[in-house]
Formats: C-alpha cells, structure tokens, sequence
C-alpha cells in the first residue's frame, strides 16, 4: 500500500512536469500557431541554468527560480529577432525553430560534454505523513506547478490582458484593429511559453539527469501530448500533458521500461489519428 | 505556376531555360564518373583510396538526401522520420549477414529496397490515409515519433546489439566478386545513384509529377477534380522509403556497421538539412546539398570540431529564413527551377477531339 502510493506520488510529481512542458508549448501553438520545435531545447537551456549555480557553489534554489526568466528572456530575444517572421508560415516556423534547437543543443553539449550530470535536490528529505514519506523537492514540484497553471488560467480568463490574449487568439484582425498590440502578445506569449519550458527544465534536473539530448525527448512527448489534448484551448494542452505523463511515468512499473517508453508514443499517436483535433477541440475551424 | 503553359511561342525560351540545370547535372555525370581516374592520376595510391571511398559514402547519402527530396519537394509531406526506412533496412541486410550470411548483392540489394518500401508503406497508411486530410504538423510529429522509437527501440535490443549495433564483417558480392571499399563499390553506388537519379527525374515530371504539384499547390482543389490524392501521397511516401532503403543496404556493407543513430532523428535531421542546403524540389539540389554539406563536414569539422554542429545549424537557420531555394536557388532561375511537365499526348489528343 505504501509503495503504491509512493508510486503514485512519482507519477504526479513527474506528471506536473509535463504539464508545464505542455503548457507552455500549447500556449505557442495556440496563439501563434507555430510548432516550437525548439523547445525542448528551451528545457535544457532552463536546466543548465540551474547546473551552473550548482556547478558555481550558488544555492540550487536561486538557479531553478532564475532559470525560468533566463529562458524567458532568450525566448523573447529570439521572438524579437527571428521567430516573428515565421508566424504566416508554419512549415519555415518548424523547421526554423528546429535549426535554432539544433544551435541551443549544441552549444549546450559543446559547455557540459557528452556526459550525464546530477544535480542534487535543493530540498532533500522527507515529509511523513502517517506512514507515508514523500519527497520534500517532488511535493514542491507539485505545488510549483498547481500554482503556475491555476495563476496562467486566472491570468487568462479573469483579468485584462488575458481578455487581450483571448482576443487575439480568437481573430487577430479583429484584435489588431480593435487597437490591440498582437506583436507584442505574441512576444510576450512566446517568451512566458519559454520560460514555462525552462522552469520545468530547472525544476527536472534534480529528479533526472541533465544531458544534452534531453530536449528531443520531451519535445516528442510534448507535442504528442498538445495534440492529444487539442490545440486552442487552455485545458486542452493541460490535460494531454497530464496524460502522457501518468502514461510516461505509470507504464515502466507494468513492463519494461524501453518497452514503456515507446508504448506512450505509439498509445498517444494512435489517439491522436483517432482524434486528430484533440480530446477537448474548440470546435471551431 | 504560371508556367505550365508549355505553347509553342514560349517553347525556344524554354529550351534556354533548361539548360542550367541540365549543365548542372551533366557535369557532375561526368565529374562522378571520371572522379576514380582523375584521383588515381593526381594522388598517390593511398590518398586516392582515401577520396574515394569518401566519395562512395557522398553517393549513397546522395541517394538517401534524394529519397527526402522526393518526399517533401515533390510529394510535400515533411517527413522528420527519412532515416527510419534508412536505417530500417540497414539494419535488417546488417542482421541476415550476420546470422545466415547473406552477402550477395542480388539478394541484398532488393531486399533493402522491399524493407524501405514496406516500412514506408506501413508508416504511409498509418499517417496518411484517413477521411479528412492529416495536417502537416502529424505527418512531421508523426514521422519523427517512428524513427525516435525505432532508435530507442535498437539500443535496448540485445539481439540488435544495443548500443554498439551490428558489425558486417561480408563483403558484398556480386556472383565470385567481393565488393570491398574502393572502385568497386564506388561504381556499383554510381550505378544505382545514376538510374534512381534517371528514374526520379522521369517520375517528378511525367503527369505523376504534374499531379503532385497541383496536390502542393491546391489539395482541394485536386481532390475536387476527382483525382484520390491520398494515393499519389502514399505512393510517393513509400517510394521515398525504397530509396532510403537502397541508400541504408548500401552504407551498412559500405561502412561495415549500423548503429542505432542511423534510424534516429538525428539522420532524420541531416537529410533534411542536405535537401535544404541544396535546394528542395530540384533533384540536382539534394545531390548538392549532400555534397556540399559533406565535403564541409570533411574539411572544416577538424578545424572547428566542437562548433562545427553549431555552424550547421545556424546554416539550416538561415537557409530557412532567407533562402529557402538553397544553393541551386542561386544558380537558377525560378521558373526553371519548378519547372514544367511533359504531356506526350498533347497533339493526338487534340486531333482527337477535332
């Protein structure tokens, strides 16, 4: 019973991840209708971030809070410069931000090597709850992660500028004449979705490893999990994540892990052929 | 497209038209047929085995970088997931030498082009054939899912030698002649990049390649003309994954092994970036973007080893963003480039009707 629910406690702690690597890759495809293939590389980028406050004798707990707004600010430098223009064409948009992936990965092999490094938990311990224990760093990670979806629904659905983002979402035309600054929605967008993918990338290094090819990974499973979901809304994205995490980390304790492993992308990609726009669509063409 | 028009008042223009291309591919004919003889005169024996087996690997990645051509330039399905066929089939003629020593070309070679047909066939009906048209963003996702899995799959897989991958220690052979590296298998990868080259430019622009442009330009609108556009998707897909199939038997016996990179995103990656590179959509752009992209790798990936990843791809970038014809782009001109398509029928058809 014990070992259940600290199985179960794993899940949802490696679930949350996703849900954020989703999220902020959703909230990209929904906008702007591109796929962000470099964001996989955004996670690495937000996780090596974190390795080197470790690696400089800093509090680990500074570099996973920075790390968040490092990728943010890279994220939005890129829109700025680069990702802007891809916005009419999604094809270039793939391939473009796949190159820039490409240059981020890279670099981040050439800085740490071929190699796997750890980085310790920044909370380390255990709360006991009867006799249950559960891991300090995962029930942070759990809480971190409720309250970044459940402050990025409010900020969406209760105030101003998420009526903005709705609006632009919804016609950008519309929106652009109505006097609202699509350009700058969609940089602000691109860059809160990096910065999504760089604090789960900080928040992950310590429960994983950090290597360079990390970012291929969970970006495959991400953008399995968006379309799962379905891209345009907000729960859509939320859900598919949740679900191909509890997948991604619930399958290794029934079969084999390899086995595992590839079992969630043939499962997800069957689902999505069965439903091509998503569990929860919009309904709307 | 304005171009299709092939009337008789614009046909001497045309003719001036084609040449460049067709300059570009003869002289590399005849750069690629003579290159064994050139180098034996300029080299030492040595170097010139050295180039030449160098080149031999630029003709098979050739026949690979034209296999994703023919699939994204011509069929226009971004496939993220071209070194699953490659390495598919690589590894299946790697494993029968292996085990029951099945060495002779006339067995392996067919083979790895029926493995690469049927794995694309198979990935082909998944993706592609469904009620409403798959989005391209599935067919890329869906494409770099197969070559992922199939990777992670190989380096678990004790019997496909995990991590290592397979050895081929057989030489290819053809009847009593052992195809070792060097002018042998030189020629015989010439041959097949020359009659799949051949059989490709007949294809891509025979009525074939006439519908697949209009399926590029206007889906709908092809669909509504009653012609089943899935089908030419599919077939255009699997005939891609027979190429890569040719290319992946072809560098497992070059190379001597396969490992389990070779089916992953990573070579998925690379054709995409040879086709990009050259220019995508001209058969020439794929054979020169391999080329170009190699003979790089070869000479500058020493000086600048750890950036050189780098480098490609901030080219891939910025071939993306401001030249999306690649280099054959700059050679020639646009309406060349497209192109226009034989209709053999024209003039009896028209009598016909008469």
């Amino acid at each position: 019973m014990e070992s259940v629910l600290t199985i179960g406690f794993n899940i949802l702690s490696f679930s949350s991840i996703i849900v954020l690597v989703v999220l902020g890759l959703g909230v990209i495809a929904s906008m702007m209708r591109i796929f962000n293939f470099a964001h996989g590389e955004f996670m690495l980028l937000g996780g090596y971030t974190a390795y080197l406050f470790y690696i400089w004798n800093m509090p680990i707990w500074l570099g996973i809070l920075v790390a968040p707004f490092v990728v943010a600010f890279v994220g939005l430098i890129l829109e700025r410069t680069i990702i802007h223009r891809f916005y009419a064409a999604p094809i270039v948009a793939m391939l473009g931000t796949y190159a820039i992936g490409v240059m981020i990965r890279e670099s981040v092999r050439g800085l740490i090597g071929g190699l796997y490094h750890q980085v310790p938990e920044p909370l380390v311990g255990f709360f006991v709850i009867g006799d249950i224990s559960v891991s300090k760093w995962r029930a942070v990670v759990i809480l971190v992660t409720i309250l970044v979806v459940s402050g990025s629904y409010y900020l969406l659905k209760k105030t101003s500028f998420g009526l903005r983002i709705r609006a632009a979402l919804e016609n950008p035309e519309l929106a652009r004449v109505s006097g609202i600054s699509t350009s700058q929605i969609y940089a602000a967008t691109f860059s809160f979705g990096a910065g999504l993918a760089g604090l789960a990338g900080a928040m992950m290094v310590p429960l994983f490893t950090l290597y360079a090819d990390m970012g291929v990974r969970f970006l495959i499973q991400g953008f399995l999990a968006v379309m799962l979901g379905g891209i345009g809304s907000f729960e859509g994205p939320v859900l598919g994540g949740a679900i191909i995490g509890v997948l991604t980390a619930g399958l290794p304790h029934l079969v084999n892990p390899v086995l595992a492993d590839v079992l969630v992308f043939v499962i997800a990609i069957i689902a999505v052929k069965l439903k091509p726009a998503g569990l929860l669509s919009m309904r709307r063409e | 497209m304005a171009n299709f028009d092939s009337g008789t008042s614009g046909g001497s223009r045309i003719v001036r038209r084609f040449r460049v291309i067709t300059i570009i591919e003869l002289s590399m004919l005849v750069v690629f047929a003579f290159l064994p003889l050139l180098l034996s005169v300029v080299w030492s024996a040595d170097d010139s085995f050295f180039w030449i087996v160098f080149t031999t690997k630029v003709l098979i990645l050739s026949l690979f970088g034209l296999s994703f051509d023919l699939v994204w330039g011509f069929g226009g399905m971004l496939s993220f997931g071209q070194a699953l066929f490659f390495g598919g089939s690589g590894y299946v003629v790697a494993v029968l030498a292996r085990d029951l020593d099945v060495s002779s070309a006339f067995i392996v070679i067919p083979l790895s082009v029926i493995v690469g047909l049927i794995l694309a066939l198979l990935l082909a009906a998944f993706l592609l054939v469904a009620r409403k048209p798959p989005s391209l963003i599935f067919i890329a996702l869906g494409s770099l899912t197969g070559a992922y899995a199939a990777e992670r799959l190989a380096r678990a897989w004790y019997y496909l030698g995990g991590q290592n991958g397979v050895s081929v220690t057989h030489p290819l052979t053809i009847g009593n002649i052992e195809l070792y590296e060097g002018v042998g298998f030189y020629y015989l990868a010439f041959g097949f990049l020359f009659f799949v080259y051949l059989g490709c430019r007949f294809l891509v622009r025979s009525q074939f390649g006439l519908v697949l442009a209009g399926i590029r330009q206007q889906e709908e609108r092809i669909k509504f003309f009653g012609y089943q556009v899935q089908t030419y998707k599919v077939i255009m897909f699997t005939l891609g994954g027979g190429i890569a199939g040719l290319a992946g038997g072809l560098y497992a016996f070059h190379e001597g092994f396969v490992w389990p990179t070779l089916m992953g995103p990573t070579y998925s990656t690379q054709a995409v970036l040879y086709v990009l590179f050259g220019g995508v959509g001209t058969l020439a752009g794929a054979l020169i973007g391999v080329a170009a992209i190699e003979f790089a790798t070869m000479f500058l990936a020493d000086y600048f080893q750890n950036i050189w990843p780098i480098i490609l791809g901030g080219l891939l970038l910025v071939v993306v963003v401001f030249r999306p014809t690649g280099l054959v782009g700059l050679l020639v001109s646009e309406r060349e480039r497209i192109g226009s398509f034989r209709w053999r029928g024209n003039k009896k058809e028209e009598s016909g009707n008469e």
